[in-house]
């Protein structure tokens, strides 16, 4: 039963030209990969990613990406955020990483003081708030469509009334702005209890 | 012609192309108005402050309202593929979008194929998307943030989300390393306006300049500021400056605007692009002279 299946899949991968993740074709090319334990979730995935309008592929992962199954989604990684929203309650996968290298999403942040305001800053994105009012005056960095759209909405609004970019946003730009959002909240609060105790 | 290209913070602004002017505190547009912030609309901006003061043809615009999706960057992706050659632009410069790799590549083609090549300059998600499509080379002009020359320096990142530890815990006082590094990679434009504490311009792999004064480190904080240095050396360009004078007088303009907004982290870049003027009015001639 799993053999004419997984023949089936074979057959629709060679028809579609599609290879290993990677290469180039049908005008897509990825740089980003979803990794899953069983078959049949990548193909529900794929059908679930197009449906949500982003272009992916049916793929044969890299070797030394390959942990359960023999296929997997090849995408673009910079809509990471997004996928991981359409497919976390949908379809269980196991990562979804860079195409090249096993390189992790850059975890740490750095925090530049100023007299009356706090800059945080992930990646390529900065927030900055004023340390009295914990009011957001400035979102500065970045690159992605979301981020001017995010910059007009935190603009003069206290750190813990806006959302948070992963549960709205689709990229990686927006991701680091959320990694940048969660610091400036814990250090808000942090100081919120200094100040208070 | 200067030709910007880049997104707009408006989820139903359709595909929109032709010359920019303004319109009170807006940017107008075919009639649709902007609002001049931060992103590619800071941008603008400042070219056409540029242009205003130097008398000459105000940028051309091609933008789409794009809130993160991905639509509006397509459209515009897909129009310069189609209309790029018939527009005959002497300097492109790309922006604010959805960096998709073999949307990137097609443009690139047809840039090679116009009858007289623009300049080709990249910053925000298109420089992310011209590296990763390994066409830095073709590119005359990126101009990165510190983080975005470690990203440039990394061979391994796709995007600055995922530049290397050491890399983004660099100290300012190596990005010059990270510089070579980027030429090293084939991850660098020609000429790299590298933009932060201190400004570095390289051409060809050689740091032939540097700006650090006035020293405001506020203007890091400001959302804009890295647009509006993109956007003034883009019309410095089109103007006939050459790149490295174009670029130094961008980022020493940038400064100076900053200092006389009397800039402070929750100072938006539309104060310091009111301040061009004066900066031009007051600087420029002795800037040319100098360089």
């Amino acid at each position: 039963m799993y053999e004419v299946f997984w023949d089936k899949v074979k057959n629709r991968l060679n028809s579609s030209g599609d290879k290993l993740a990677g290469d180039v074709h049908g005008g897509f090319e990825a740089n980003g990969i979803v990794i899953f334990n069983v078959l049949e979730d990548a193909i529900k995935a794929e059908k679930i990613v197009k449906g949500n309008g982003l272009e992916c592929k049916l793929v044969a992962p890299p070797p030394a990406l390959r942990k359960g199954c023999d296929l997997a989604v090849a995408i673009n990684l910079v809509e990471k955020p997004l996928l991981e929203r359409i497919l976390s309650d949908a379809v269980p996968y196991v990562h979804i990483l860079p195409l090249e290298g096993s390189r992790e999403l850059l975890q740490i942040v750095k925090v530049q003081y100023y007299e009356k305001h706090i800059m945080v800053k992930a990646a390529n994105m900065k927030i900055t708030y004023d340390k009295q009012s914990g009011r957001i005056v400035n979102t500065s960095g970045g690159g992605c469509p979301d981020i001017p759209y995010l910059h007009l909405q935190f603009l003069g609004k206290k750190l813990t009334e806006v959302p948070y970019p992963k549960d709205i946003s689709y990229t990686l730009c927006a991701l680091m702005l959320d990694r940048a959002l969660e610091e400036c909240i814990s250090l808000w609060k942090r100081e919120e209890i200094e100040c208070c105790s | 012609m200067l030709l910007i290209a880049g997104i707009i913070p408006i989820a139903d602004l359709p595909l929109i192309e032709g010359k920019v002017e303004k319109n009170g505190g807006f940017l107008s547009v075919n009639g649709n108005d902007i609002p001049p912030t931060q992103g590619t609309a800071a941008m603008i901006s400042a070219a056409l402050e540029v242009s205003s003061f130097l008398d000459i043809e105000p940028p051309h615009v091609v933008l789409a309202g794009d809130i993160g999706n991905g639509k509006g960057s397509r459209l515009i992706y897909r129009y310069l593929i189609e209309n790029l050659e018939s527009l005959s632009a002497r300097v492109l410069a790309l922006h604010y979008c959805l960096p998709i790799i073999q949307l990137m590549k097609q443009l690139v083609a047809v840039v090679d194929k116009c009858g007289t090549r623009p300049v080709l300059i990249a910053d925000a998600a298109s420089m992310y998307a011209a590296k990763a499509a390994g066409l830095a080379g073709k590119f005359d002009i990126f101009t990165p943030d510190a983080s975005e020359i470690a990203f440039l320096a990394d061979p391994e990142a796709e995007h600055p989300a995922y530049i290397s530890r050491h890399l983004f815990e660099t100290d300012s006082s190596r990005v010059p390393e990270l510089i070579k590094k980027a030429y090293a990679n084939n991850a660098a434009a020609r000429l790299l306006l590298v933009k932060g504490e201190c400004d570095y311009i390289a051409l060809e792999g050689n740091i032939i300049a540097s700006v650090n004064e006035p020293d405001i480190p506020e203007i890091e904080c400001i959302g804009g500021t890295g647009d509006t240095i993109t956007g003034m050396l883009s019309a410095f360009v089109h103007a006939g400056y050459p790149m490295e004078q174009a670029a130094l007088i961008s980022a020493r303009a940038n400064r100076f605007a900053g200092q006389m907004a009397e800039a402070n982290p929750a100072t938006l870049v539309g104060e310091l692009i009111r301040y061009l003027p004066e900066v031009f009015k007051d600087k420029l001639d002795s800037w040319v002279e100098k360089t």
